[in-house]
């Protein structure tokens, strides 16, 4: 790592300020926020079917995607970024145990070149990361600019995601799924595939209104909805229904809760409970230490441990990392 | 036997470190594959990553002695949680959480090995033969003008057999000395050890190092009655052996020594099939041999200054001489019989002098205790010690190479056994300091330590030559291979002298006992459930203990031996007689001799058979006639008057 990241020496070399604030990771792909409204493919209204757990297929990949990012360095108040993206594919077998099957990272170096001075600028696009320019519009005051690379480190994790997930979508085997933490809908290889599911843990989206809409949030532990068509996507078309991992009474409304996402074909609609079954035989083993346990099944927080794992470390977050340098 | 050429092997570990688990110069953490041929008392071998500039980096070696697994799970109540309170349902999970398998190694040795340094967070391989030895610094002692490596067994791990060896400098002296085996009864093979490293010794002893005889002492049933009979190996056996490079061969130069039975014509012990009889030789002391240890046989209450110059006086001034006993009588005092006619003279004399009680400033109290002390012994080891003052001993002066001598005392009077294992290896000292033994170097075998030299209790005289010979035998080269079931209850300094430490299966009370402190909870349990065969070796070159194992003995168990060679009933006197005859000379004709000792008091004959069997004569049935002398008639017992009871109330004769 120490190679790596010896580029944004160079940009301080070139006259950058160094700095050293690492902000919150991000959570994973979160739904989008959006009221969107949504088409019931299965019943005329919401309704909520019994689900118990069960067997799943013999062979399954998991996917997830990690992103890191910090500010290394400010070229008068213009922050130079250094972000860090990966994602990785584990498919588990026959002995119940998680192998990588694929995965991906990438460096990146995240500024508005065009607001850099010659010297810096030429610094960051040596440094043999990936460079992403942020274009002029997103100047400003700083605080945009860390805005707009945040959302850049974003797309680029999502970019890497998508590049792994159809990668291994691809080649998977007759009786092989594909587990996907967050949306399916990002790409049509995937929406497409009849073994592809995406699951989503956070609920920003509205689909519903009124009765639906209580119906399908306080659907009670072990059960799922009805299979409906989320709207208001501007990609790719999916089916969706809501399953309850563990009771929420006594905690929040959406604990437990997950919105999976699948092919948008009617073999969707009679699998959607087979499906189910499966994916609530996964709350076993329980995903903790990470707080979203509730919602985040055992396999996937296994990739992320790995991708965490693998990332560069002067990339997290420490205690003393924003201390006062001394001259010592 | 060193394979030096083994195939690099791909690495199954890497040394990890943190703040609260670092890694030292003495010990470190590895993790693997949960799939792993690494378990506790493995090698490993630790690479340090090349620095790039030629330099290859440092190597240490170390050996696992604590194991560690766990999983990513941050608290049981979440497994609960998980399986909703079902056990079963637990180990239905469709994912198996993420577990490690994270190894503690204490370092063996680093190379370089100045300046002492950190384990360097590398790669970690299992040892090759090598590895192993150079992990166990037996380079120093298999390579060179005069290789000193004695087999001791094979360290196996992972498919691995590497022969590893013993320093004979530290085994045998004079640089170390001793070997101490402990273990649990019947599991931890102490004596098939012992007979495996004898043969190993009498096979890889160095030529420049002399010669070397072993003497053991079987104080138990038929163990070592049979160690010039093979045994049966398996092809696993046969195979260990040849990685050793040791000969699967009984011993071929072994010589058996007995005490006679009280009958003092059979031998006591269970070598008396008639096929194995012959080559067992009396082992019979008279009075000069005995009185020189008599301290032996005094108690602790006994031991005092007079009781000491009493019979220093016996043996200076009484012994082998004509001593007028100052009552008119003259004594020559040869044999048992001899001393109690001047002991029944003095006392008897005192007494009807009644003049004092002290006899030669000695006072009539000490010389009963002792009379008693010297009686009780003629008494209670009957065939081992002679009233007739003719002895049969072990070849002081002309002791063999590479030759055990088994002194047979499983059925002696625990005082008989005393009195041999205290005068047998005062003798080997003593020949040993004049160097005119035979052989350079001696190992003395001995079983049950504990009761020879335990922990507590009085301070015998055996456990004080123990002493002795643990803390100065190795310069004399008397070498101590002593064996019991708990290394706690023997002195410390008999076992703490012991340079060579060998554990067998052990017992989980004796190894929470504090001398067991240093070892890892993991090497405990080791060492409790240890395998048949698997002993756990310490030596000085080691710097940790190891695991071997080692091939069954190629001569006959004891119990298998008395399977195959079923002891013979006693014989009726004069049967006794004439095998030992026989044995003396083939031609003796059994009638004649039946004759010859007919009607004749059987101390008499004893006797004669004694000084036969000193004698060693060309004509053994003329030697005896002579030795008989003429035929005297004996004397019928008088019938003695009874008295009837004056008032024959009831039958009870009391």
């Amino acid at each position: 790592m120490r190679g790596k990241a010896a580029w944004t020496e160079r940009i301080v070399d070139a006259g950058a300020v160094p700095a050293a604030f690492v902000p919150a990771a991000s959570g994973g792909r979160s739904d989008v926020e959006e009221i969107a409204g949504a088409e019931l493919v299965e019943e005329e209204r919401v309704a909520v079917h019994a689900v118990a757990p069960g067997g799943g297929p013999a062979t399954v990949s998991f996917l997830d995607g990690i992103q890191r990012w910090a500010v290394v360095g400010y070229d008068g108040v213009v922050p130079i970024v250094r972000g860090y993206v990966a994602a990785a594919a584990r498919r588990r077998g026959a002995d119940r145990r998680l192998r990588v099957a694929r995965e991906a990272a990438r460096e990146l170096a995240v500024a508005p070149l065009a607001l850099l001075r010659a010297g810096v600028r030429r610094a960051l696009e040596e440094s043999g990361a990936a460079v992403i320019d942020l274009g002029a519009e997103a100047a400003g005051q700083p605080g945009r600019l860390l805005v707009a690379a945040q959302q850049a480190v974003n797309a680029e994790r999502v970019r890497v995601e998508t590049e792994v997930a159809e990668a291994v979508a691809a080649r998977l085997g007759a009786e092989e799924w594909l587990v996907v933490d967050g949306l399916l809908s990002e790409s049509a290889k995937l929406a497409g595939h009849p073994r592809a599911l995406g699951v989503i843990k956070s609920h920003s989206a509205q689909y519903f209104e009124g009765a639906d809409l209580q119906t399908a949030l306080t659907c009670p532990g072990g059960t799922r909805t009805s299979v409906f068509r989320p709207r208001g996507r501007a990609r790719h078309e999916v089916y969706s229904w809501y399953l309850r991992l563990w009771p929420w009474e006594g905690n929040d409304l959406l604990f437990g809760l997950l919105r999976i996402e699948a092919r948008a074909h009617a073999g969707t609609v009679a699998t959607a409970t087979g499906v189910s079954s499966w994916l609530l035989a996964e709350r076993a083993p329980l995903a903790t230490p990470d707080a979203r346990f509730d919602r985040l099944l055992y396999p996937i927080h296994d990739v992320e441990t790995y991708l965490r794992s693998r990332a560069p470390r002067d990339l997290l977050l420490t205690a003393g990392s924003r201390l006062p340098k001394t001259g010592t | 036997m060193i394979d030096r050429a083994s195939p690099a092997s791909p690495p199954v570990g890497r040394v990890v470190a943190t703040e609260l688990k670092p890694a030292t110069p003495y010990q470190f953490h590895f993790w693997t594959a949960q799939e792993t041929t690494v378990g506790i008392g493995a090698i490993v071998r630790v690479e340090e990553q090349s620095k790039g500039n030629g330099e290859g980096g440092r190597v240490v070696y170390g050996v696992v002695t604590d194991a560690f697994a766990y999983s990513d799970l941050a608290t049981p109540l979440h497994d609960v949680i998980g399986a909703e309170g079902d056990p079963a349902r637990a180990a239905e999970a469709p994912t198996v959480r993420q577990e490690i398998r994270l190894w503690t190694a204490a370092v063996l040795r680093q190379i370089p090995e100045e300046p002492l340094q950190p384990v360097p967070l590398g790669r970690v391989l299992v040892a090759s033969d090598a590895d192993v030895a150079q992990a166990l610094r037996m380079d120093a002692y298999l390579t060179g003008a005069a290789p000193t490596g004695i087999p001791i067994g094979l360290y196996t791990s992972g498919g691995l057999e590497s022969p590893v060896y013993l320093d004979a400098d530290f085994l045998l002296g004079p640089e170390a000395a001793h070997l101490n085996i402990s273990g649990v009864s019947g599991l931890a093979t102490k004596t098939s050890a012992v007979e495996f490293l004898l043969a190993s010794i009498f096979q890889h002893f160095p030529v420049h190092k002399g010669k070397i005889a072993a003497v053991c002492f079987n104080v138990k049933g038929p163990d070592l009655c049979f160690l010039d009979q093979a045994g049966t190996l398996s092809d696993e056996d046969r195979r260990r052996y040849e990685r050793l490079g040791v000969a699967p061969r009984a011993f071929e130069r072994v010589r058996y020594y007995a005490p006679f039975k009280a009958d003092g014509v059979n031998l006591n012990t269970l070598r008396t099939h008639p096929d194995l009889a012959p080559t067992v030789e009396p082992l019979v002391w008279g009075l000069a041999e005995v009185l020189d240890y008599a301290e032996v046989l005094l108690n602790r209450d006994d031991i005092d200054a007079k009781a000491d110059a009493f019979i220093d006086f016996l043996s200076d001034r009484v012994l082998n001489r004509d001593f007028e006993d100052g009552f008119g009588g003259t004594h020559r005092v040869q044999s048992f019989a001899d001393l109690d006619r001047l002991f029944r003279a003095i006392i008897g004399g005192l007494e009807d002098a009644g003049r004092s009680d002290m006899w030669r400033t000695h006072h009539i109290a000490t010389i009963r205790k002792v009379r008693n002390r010297l009686s009780n012994i003629s008494t209670r080891c009957k065939g081992l010690v002679a009233d007739d003052g003719q002895s049969s001993d072990l070849p002081w002066g002309a002791f063999a190479d590479r030759t055990a001598y088994i002194v047979d005392l499983a059925n002696v009077d625990p005082l008989g056994q005393d009195l041999v294992f205290a005068r047998v290896v005062s003798k080997l000292r003593e020949h040993l300091e004049r160097r005119d033994l035979g052989v350079e170097a001696v190992v003395v075998f001995v079983d049950e330590l504990n009761k020879y030299a335990p922990a507590d209790g009085p301070d015998t005289y055996v456990k004080k030559m123990l002493l002795d010979i643990s803390e100065r035998g190795r310069y004399l080269g008397l070498v101590l291979f002593a064996a019991e079931q708990f290394r706690s209850q023997v002195h410390r300094r008999v076992v703490g002298n012991a340079g060579t430490q060998v554990f067998g299966r052990m017992d989980m009370d004796e190894l929470a006992t504090p001398g067991y402190q240093v070892l890892s909870p993991a090497t405990k349990i080791k060492l409790a459930t240890l395998p048949i065969g698997e002993l756990m070796i310490r030596h000085p070159h080691f710097t940790q203990p190891i695991f071997v194992r080692f091939p069954r003995p190629a001569a006959l168990r004891g119990r298998d031996g008395v399977e195959r060679f079923p002891p013979a009933a006693d014989l009726p006197f004069a049967e006794a007689v004439v095998r030992q005859l026989v044995r003396l000379d083939r031609g003796v004709r059994p009638n004649l001799v039946k004759d010859l000792i007919a009607d004749r008091d059987e101390v008499d004959v004893r006797r004669a058979l004694a000084a036969v069997r000193r004698a060693r004569p060309d004509d053994v049935t003329a030697y005896l006639r002579k030795a008989l002398g003429s035929r005297v008639a004996v004397d019928a017992p008088r019938a003695r008057p009874v008295v009837p009871p004056l008032n024959p109330i009831s039958e009870e004769p009391y």
